[in-house]
């Protein structure tokens, strides 16, 4: 059996699918953050195969969203930084890091 | 005669400057805020020597210099200024929330991460690539978590940083997820290249096109607070540090509805799909309209009301953009995004002045405004009126506008939606007018004095919002002449 751009696109959308989920049902925040992660990395896989199985022009393969995913990566990197700083804070100023607990701004 | 990035690298090598200060600063930080609004100031007044884009260096592709472009830059480099200077008055209160070894200690941080932030959204305006696109939105995205999260003793903050930093990173992974089906079908990363392949799309694939612009919406919806994926607005607009909302709600708000229109162009001129985002646009434009001006009714807290307010103008943008068939629109959208500038930063500038003296924001905090400073009160009179849409402000010359490109473009729906939606915004609106000429203050409510320069400014906003909304050919002209 050979793998097709489908296999790809089918492991890229359940890992999508997966954080997706993650997001909407966890309830810990450094869960929910691993979960958004896994939903770039989705993002990567699929730009990856597409950029792969696109037939080559002059015998080069096109390469923008390769680069892509290189600024994905970089990105994902730098909202890691910054989360997690944001999240060390809460946790000190509340001693939690459960969403049920976020809920002083309310009208 | 310069090249039009120039601006943006001045931007990013003024922040870096800035930050560089900082380190070294030992008197008073608010020099660095200072030394910001005059060096911006001046890279606003480049941005009318600008000479005309080179060949060959950063491909077209990349980056457009078009009218609306040039004329969202002006509008966030002011929009910077006018978050420094609010920063300023703010400082004080920030202090109180931000642990501190030494004196003064984040406010370097606090007056320079606009800057860069101002970077990446005038990037944004001039994006033509999803490459571009996405970095320059996550350089925003990154650095307002910062800016939200920042009062690190206030437990709003840090809340509303939390949920900002959520459900950001979310819009994040739609935005990727989105492009990459973009890309897979058309094979291009650039809108050119997407627009020239679109009508050609073979039938079976249209629904992967439309999947993923419907991701990339998404994400672009939690940029500009559309219904349904407005629900961060409220909760990170009480919390978030004063000047940092009123930065988030007009110049993010306003990147975002350019690249919304960037991203809509090549979609809304295939004659294939066409009608179904059009379809698409129209519902969230009707439902934003209603939830947004709904919500807002039942407010008591000024913050969280202006929150609402601003889901209800951009619903009122988003019929505008649904209504881009029209000729017309595209200006409207920009008129009315510089109305809603003026506008909603006189009301965060009276709004930061009272909560500095009354210690809350609530309306109830505003009650007896008329007598304890006249001054403020009749400015907060007069934005209001605006943002509800009165005759004779820039307000109610957006709303007209925008109903007239809806009417031309035959969204006869929207148009008695919005003219109902507008009422009901009176009613909000001169629920705050009622308690500052009609209640009583508190007893132990004191007079508010403003600073000689924040009274200039209060006065250029209240002449700007009424001299532009009866004479509106200057706004006009710039959106539609480099």
């Amino acid at each position: 059996m050979t793998l097709t751009l489908g296999h790809f696109l089918l492991v890229s959308g359940l890992l999508f699918a997966l954080g997706l989920a993650g997001v909407m049902l966890r309830r810990n925040i450094i869960v929910i953050f691993m979960c958004l992660e896994m939903m770039l990395n989705a993002a990567n896989l699929s730009l990856v195969a597409f950029s792969r199985f696109r037939p080559p022009i002059d015998g080069m393969p096109d390469y923008n969203a390769q680069i892509l995913v290189f600024f994905i990566i970089t990105v994902a990197a730098a909202e890691v930084a910054v989360g997690l700083a944001i999240i060390v804070a809460l946790f000190r100023a509340k001693q939690t890091v459960h969403v049920e607990d976020l809920n002083s701004l309310k009208f | 005669m310069i090249v039009p990035y120039a601006l943006e690298i001045s931007v990013v090598c003024v922040g870096i400057f800035l930050l560089m200060v900082d380190a070294f600063l030992k008197t008073d930080k608010t020099t660095i805020a200072w030394t910001g609004v005059v060096v911006l100031l001046a890279i606003f007044g480049l941005t009318f020597a600008l000479g005309p884009m080179p060949k060959g260096v950063i491909p077209e592709a990349f980056y457009v210099l078009d009218p609306t472009a040039l004329f969202f830059k002006r509008f966030l480099l002011l929009a910077t200024v006018l978050t420094l200077i609010l920063s300023i008055d703010y400082s004080p209160v920030y202090q109180k929330f931000v642990p501190a070894a030494v004196p003064q200690a984040g406010l370097g941080e606090f007056f320079t991460l606009p800057v860069f932030a101002c970077a990446g959204m005038m990037f944004m305006v001039s994006a033509n690539d999803f490459i571009m696109i996405f970095v320059a939105l996550e350089l925003v995205t990154i650095t307002f978590y910062v800016l939200v999260a920042s009062m690190r003793k206030n437990q709003g903050s840090l809340e509303a940083g939390v949920k900002y930093l959520i459900l950001g990173a979310l819009s994040t992974g739609f935005l990727v997820y989105g492009i990459t089906w973009l890309y897979g079908i058309t094979g291009y990363t650039s809108l050119d290249g997407i627009q020239s392949v679109l009508p050609r799309v073979p039938e079976q694939y249209q629904p992967s096109v439309l999947f993923g612009l419907g991701l990339v919406l998404v994400a672009l919806g939690f940029k500009v607070a559309a219904v349904p994926f407005q629900f961060w607005v409220p909760d990170v607009y009480q919390g978030a540090p004063t000047p940092v909302t009123a930065y988030l709600s007009v110049a993010s708000k306003a990147a975002g509805f350019v690249v919304l229109l960037r991203v809509l162009e090549p979609f809304v001129t295939t004659p294939t799909f066409q009608v179904k985002v059009f379809g698409i646009l129209t519902i969230l434009a009707a439902v934003t309209l209603i939830l947004g001006n709904l919500a807002a009714m039942s407010q008591q807290n000024l913050k969280r009301l202006l929150a609402y307010s601003s889901i209800a103008h951009a619903g009122y943008l988003l019929v505008a953009v649904a209504s881009l068939s029209a000729p017309g629109a595209k200006v409207a959208i920009g008129f009315y995004l510089g109305g809603y500038l003026l506008m909603t930063f006189l009301a965060f500038l009276v709004l930061l002045n009272v909560a500095k003296v009354s210690g809350g924001d609530d309306i109830r905090d505003f009650n007896g405004l008329g007598k304890r400073s006249p001054v403020l009160a009749l400015a907060l009179l007069i934005s209001m009126l605006s943002l509800a849409g009165l005759p004779f402000t820039i307000g109610f010359l957006g709303k007209f506008f925008i109903f007239e490109a809806a009417l031309a473009s035959g969204q006869y729906v929207l148009v008695v939606l919005g003219a109902i939606t507008v009422a009901c915004g009176f009613y909000y609106y001169l629920k705050v007018v009622m308690a500052m000429y009609w209640q009583p203050p508190a007893p132990s409510a004191t007079n508010i004095q403003v600073s000689p320069f924040g009274q200039f400014l209060i006065a250029l906003l209240v002449l700007a919002i009424i001299i532009f909304g009866i004479f509106p050919q200057p706004i006009l002209g710039a959106l539609t002449h480099l």
